[in-house]
């Protein structure tokens, strides 16, 4: 099954041309938690999230896709490591992006593929003395 | 979503990551994500729901003071 609706598909054709950079998403494959309500219990959620992102890679030739197991630091899994020129730089999707989330992974590759930081300047001056690293999780659901 | 990616975009000390809420329920159970988004900064849970840029950052800044 494609992943996006054929309109859909053109739109995000479009909203990728915009990439002014190369963006290398990097599917992490490891023990995954177990069964979710509503899909099979044996679903392989780390087979259909390469898939995923092998259809959203095809749309455009700014960007490239791998497998990489359990790669260090990563707890969950599967996870889309999204990176900019091939750089970590601690932007990721945890679980299988489908549904109203395949937007949030779209979201992240627009916003990888900007030379430029989006933030108002004056939230790019309070992010300059910030001398703590921080985690940020968003919980979200595909429905 | 897509604000905590920009962070992390603009800053080398920010990790950000969306975490798919039902294929992590125990973790989401554990963080008390009774709605979506939920914020979660360096593991203890934050807030629920979208706010302004500048209520996002102050809120994710507000962390470091603890």
């Amino acid at each position: 099954m494609a992943i996006f609706r054929p309109e859909d598909e053109e739109q995000v054709r479009e909203i990728l041309a915009g990439l002014e950079r190369p963006v290398e998403l990097v599917v992490a494959l490891g023990p995954e938690e177990g069964p979710v309500p509503g899909l099979p219990p044996d679903f392989d959620f780390g087979a259909e999230t390469t898939r995923v992102v092998e259809e959203l890679c095809a749309l455009s030739g700014s960007l490239s896709t791998r497998v990489e197991q359990e790669p260090e630091g990563i707890g969950r899994f599967p996870a889309v490591l999204v990176r900019p020129e091939g750089r970590e730089v601690g932007v990721r999707y945890d679980g299988l992006p489908w549904g109203y989330e395949l937007g949030s992974l779209v979201g992240a590759v627009v916003e990888a593929g900007k030379r430029e930081p989006t933030l108002r300047p004056e939230s790019l001056a309070a992010l300059a003395g910030l001398d703590r690293d921080l985690a940020i999780d968003v919980f979200v659901t595909p429905t | 979503m897509l604000l905590a990616y920009r962070l992390a975009l603009a800053s080398p000390r920010i990790r950000a990551a969306a975490v798919e809420a039902s294929e992590f329920r125990a973790l989401a159970d554990e963080m008390d994500v009774a709605a979506v988004p939920t914020i979660v900064v360096n593991g203890a849970p934050r807030w629920a729901g979208s706010v302004p840029e500048r209520v996002f950052l102050e809120r994710v800044l507000a962390a470091t003071s603890e």
